[in-house]
């Protein structure tokens, strides 16, 4: 994150690095090892069970978070570089009174999920999308969901909650299975 | 729907979520040898780091004394951790128990093991050769509770079980043929990539052992672990939270024994949740190859079949001795075929247990039958349609099992997924370097018999109602699609409906969820819990209404006397004023079945899914890619209980056939995975899904069957793409994936032996003129 060498701390006695970061709003100090990913800390120590280990390597899309409005893979993210920066997970688009906001919203009303072991990722991605290009078109929604895997096959749904809350053309009819019944 | 914010906002309760106070992480050290000797393992430099707790190997977990080393759901040859023998590169040997995940990395990296390789095999026609090294020179001992599954192992060549399938006289049918097809096809290893790797949480204490755990199996899996801790049924507990995604390859203990093993020796919780790379050798889809003779007459019929095909197991049986059954008789495709010989073996090899994985065969089958279809319609002449409608299945004709078959309806499938795709316009049609053709195929697929599911519903005072049901959750939308037919059944509104996640302490056995078969077995187990409930209800309110029994009736979630629905009283308020607490109904589905593996005759599957596919493809000439442009498939449903439930599960068997057509293959080299990760193994992401797809889903209420619909979509799709990729460019592959690599080179070897062919030509008009 941070380029200015200056700025990056050497570990403590028991090997750990002191970070305080602003998460969902919320001012938390922790205290991590200096290889400790992102996800790790948010997973193990802020129990913040969002994003999700998928591959390990950035190539699946469920770890993702938000960093000062980037969308970024949690599990090739150091939590020591993190320092003073600004961090949102899907816990952070439910209001206190169980508000959601627009794009969980809309993936919920689209059931846009199958195991939903993906689906904070491609929801985060789309959040980003929106805060850069409050108008993106569907292309721009598809790049933003090209890092993203869902195998349980849930793609369609995605892109009907995501062309619905990006307000691209008419909301897909979600009734792309058609049943036929015979006697 | 049943927990959908919590999808949404991610509180789906996944095995990693769960601590347990005084939790420790472990991290296993896995074999780096294909076949050796373990001659020692070195654990003190690991040991000695800070955080670790204890570092274990095969031979101190036998050295206890207290548990059994070997499991395995049909036969007892798994080690917990490698004892004397490592199989395959991947094995887990020791295990690192340390205070966090990293130190348990970091120690595990500290392990040496001392290998004394021996002669390894990787390939299963090799393996199955005659002098090929053996995996278990001896019979492994046999699990009791799978004794539906006969064996017919030869460990002199590697088998760990074979299944035949004879109808009619197949050599007089090949006689009478007037042209046979011969050919041999292939499907490769695959993973299964479920997002969530194998996780569990275990918690050994010295009389009772409680596991939290990703299975699909959780029924079998306690049966497992009481097994090797000799311990009674009730005092394993398993309890399954959310999955995230099955697919096969969580049926079954994996991880189980490993995590319940180390917590007995550590004395406090253990979890394990294995890496992506770990995941990939955990469990596989078997590759297959299979020599497929074909014999039909000039005009399309098919007289005669004979099959051989081989599956490569991997070093452990796990499901394979029953897998060979579905491998059988799945060859035979949804024809009428009179002479018919089918055999599948399951054969060891040093590379990753193979297991369940979607489509369970079938895919494997169909690949290269409904390959071999389309080759056989153009050598006749006839369109690949046609042939199929010559063939196809039909209402009252017996299958190759023997079997009677009803409410077929593959003709209409067929016909109405081919008028979706526009067969019969132009095809295939060319611009520039690019071509578009498109593909059909058809595919009859079991589910598994004999089976039993029981299930409990619970009425409560204020109305609502619990389902407790030990069907896994595992994104295929089980829960709400139960939580829906019960309240149709009840009367009553689905939200009011709750289903229970598994704990074996609590709900009901249940045999697993795979095959497909949950909404038909649990969903008819829950029925009947429903109608229990009903009964009971009845019984109660008659008291209230002073009325007979008999009399009384339930609709629309009232109780009231036939004939008078106005003074009905809600069930709910039945219970309230009976004082009853609440009115308990249990429900069991037990189906009978089961074939002969010498013969294959009997009863292979208590109902049979019909599905169908139509692909159309584009080919880019010069690179070789391949686009699935469209897809329509149909399949025969029965019912649809969950319409939205049903759309997801035919599109995820989109992403898994796409998949599986153009981009899956796990790549060994001496038994080393070389793309044993999500940078190297390719899954369909958004942009490889056809721009469009439809299925087709025929309902038959009369009937009264529901089919599972987590697979049968499945099959039909590598072999239209392929057959599309055929028509498209003449290229016909017989081996997956249809890599552009793959597609090149036949292109490349179509304009050589075209040249070679105006070679020959030229010189031909020359000696004549």
């Amino acid at each position: 994150m941070s380029d200015d060498l200056s700025q990056v701390k050497l570990p403590d006695d028991d090997g750990r690095v002191p970070v305080r970061l602003d998460v969902n709003g919320r001012a938390r100090t922790l205290r991590v090892h200096p290889t400790q990913t992102l996800l790790d800390a948010l997973r193990e120590q802020l129990r913040l069970h969002g994003a999700r280990s998928g591959c390990g390597v950035g190539m699946c899309g469920a770890c993702t978070v938000i960093i000062d409005e980037q969308a970024v893979s949690g599990c090739l993210t150091m939590a020591a570089l993190c320092d003073g920066r600004q961090v949102r997970t899907v816990e952070g688009l439910e209001a206190r009174d169980g508000t959601l906001s627009p794009v969980p919203e809309a993936f919920l009303r689209h059931r846009a999920f199958q195991c939903s072991y993906c689906t904070s990722g491609f929801v985060l991605a789309l959040e980003a999308l929106l805060a850069a290009d409050p108008e993106p078109d569907e292309a721009a929604v598809r790049e933003a969901f090209s890092g993203h895997i869902c195998r349980c096959g849930s793609y369609s749904r995605i892109m009907a909650a995501a062309r619905e809350v990006a307000g691209i053309g008419t909301a897909l009819d979600v009734a792309a299975v058609e049943t036929r019944e015979r006697a | 729907m049943l927990d959908a914010r919590d999808r949404v906002t991610g509180r789906t309760p996944f095995v990693i979520n769960h601590e347990v106070p005084g939790m420790l992480h472990c991290r296993l050290v896995r074999s780096t040898a294909a076949h050796a000797a373990v001659r020692a393992v070195r654990t003190a430099e690991a040991a000695a780091q800070r955080g670790v707790v204890a570092v274990v190997t095969g031979a101190d977990l036998t050295a206890r004394g207290d548990m059994a080393m070997l499991f395995g759901p049909v036969l007892l040859d798994q080690p917990v951790l490698a004892v004397d023998v490592v199989r395959y590169i991947g094995e887990p040997v020791a295990a690192v128990v340390a205070e966090d995940p990293a130190a348990a990395e970091r120690a595990a990296a500290l392990v040496e093991v001392d290998y004394e390789h021996k002669a390894a095999v990787f390939d299963a026609d090799e393996a199955f050769a005659p002098g090929a090294p053996l995996l278990f020179p001896e019979a492994p001992e046999r699990d009791p509770s799978f004794a539906d599954v006969t064996l017919r192992a030869d460990h002199e060549r590697n088998v760990c079980n074979t299944f035949t399938v004879v109808r009619g006289d197949v050599e007089a049918g090949f006689a009478a043929a007037e042209l046979v097809v011969d050919d041999v096809y292939e499907s490769p290893a695959a993973g299964a990539v479920p997002l969530e790797t194998h996780a569990v949480v275990a918690d050994a204490r010295p009389d009772r052992l409680t596991v939290w755990s990703s299975t699909q199996t959780p029924y079998i899996t306690r049966r497992q672990l009481a097994l090797m801790f000799g311990l009674p049924l009730n005092r394993v507990r398993v309890i399954v939270p959310a999955l995230g995604g099955g697919f096969g390859a969580k049926a079954y203990a994996t991880v189980e024994p490993i995590a319940a093993a180390l917590s007995r020796v550590v004395g406090a919780p253990v979890r394990l949740h294995l890496t992506r790379e770990e995941e990939f050798v955990t469990m596989t889809k078997h590759a297959m190859r299979v020599r497929l003779r074909t014999g039909v007459m000039r005009d399309g019929r098919i007289v005669a079949r004979e099959a051989t095909a081989i599956y490569n197991a991997g070093a452990y049986a796990v499901i394979s001795p029953r897998k060979v059954m579905f491998g059988a008789y799945g060859l035979n495709g949804p024809y009428a075929i009179p002479n018919v010989r089918t055999e599948a073996h399951a054969v060891l090899t040093n590379t990753p247990p193979a297991g369940a994985y979607r489509g369970f065969a079938i895919n494997q089958c169909a690949w290269a039958y409904e390959n071999q279809l389309d080759e056989i319609a153009e050598r006749l002449g006839l369109d690949p349609v046609e042939i199929r409608r010559i063939n196809l299945l039909r209402d009252g004709d017996e299958f190759c099992t023997g079997e009677k078959l009803h409410h077929l309806r593959f003709t209409e499938l067929l016909d109405s997924a081919a008028e979706r795709i526009g067969w019969g316009t132009e095809d295939p049609v060319q611009v520039g370097d690019v071509v578009r053709a498109k593909g059909v195929s058809c595919v009859i697929e079991g589910t598994i018999t004999p089976s039993t599911s029981t299930a409990a519903v619970r009425l409560n005072p204020d109305g609502s109602v619990d389902v407790l049901t030990s069907s896994v959750e595992m994104g295929q939308g089980i829960r709400p699609a139960l939580a829906g037919a019960v309240a149709r059944r009840l009367g009553v509104d689905p939200e009011l409906v709750q289903v229970s996640y598994v704990d074996t302490d609590l709900t009901p056995y249940d045999q697993q969820t795979t095959a497909s078969r949950s909404m038909y077995s649990m969903g008819g187990a829950t029925g009947r819990a429903a109608d229990d409930v009903l009964g009971q209800v009845r019984e109660l309110a008659a008291d209230l209404l002073e009325a007979d029994p008999a009399d009384v009736v339930v609709t629309n979630g009232r109780a009231h006397v036939a004939g008078i629905e106005g003074d009905g009283i809600p069930i709910g308020d039945v219970v309230a004023r009976s004082r009853v607490g609440n009115v308990l109904g249990e429900g069991t589905l037990v189906t009978e079945g089961g074939l002969d593996p010498f013969t294959g005759q009997g009863i292979g599957s208590v109902h049979w899914h019909q599905s169908v596919g139509a692909a159309e493809v584009e080919v880019d000439l010069a690179t070789g890619r391949v686009t699935v442009l469209r897809y329509a498939g149909g399949v025969f449903a029965g019912e649809v209980i969950d319409p939205v439930g049903a759309q997801h599960q035919c599109e995820g068997c989109l992403v898994f056939g796409v998949g599986n057509a153009l981009l899956e293959e796990l790549v060994f080299d001496q038994g080393q995975l070389v793309n044993g990760s999500l940078a190297d193994y390719m899954v369909p992401a958004l942009e490889d899904m056809p721009a469009s797809h439809d299925f087709e889903l025929v309902e038959d209420r009369e009937q009264g069957d529901v089919h599972g619909l987590g697979e049968p979509a499945l099959p039909p799709i590598a072999p239209a793409i392929g057959n599309a990729v055929y028509r498209a460019t003449g290229v016909r592959l017989h081996s997956l994936p249809i890599s552009p690599e793959k597609v090149l080179r036949g292109l490349r070897e179509r304009r050589d032996a075209a040249r070679r062919d105006e070679t020959v030509a030229d010189e031909t008009v020359e000696v004549h003129s």
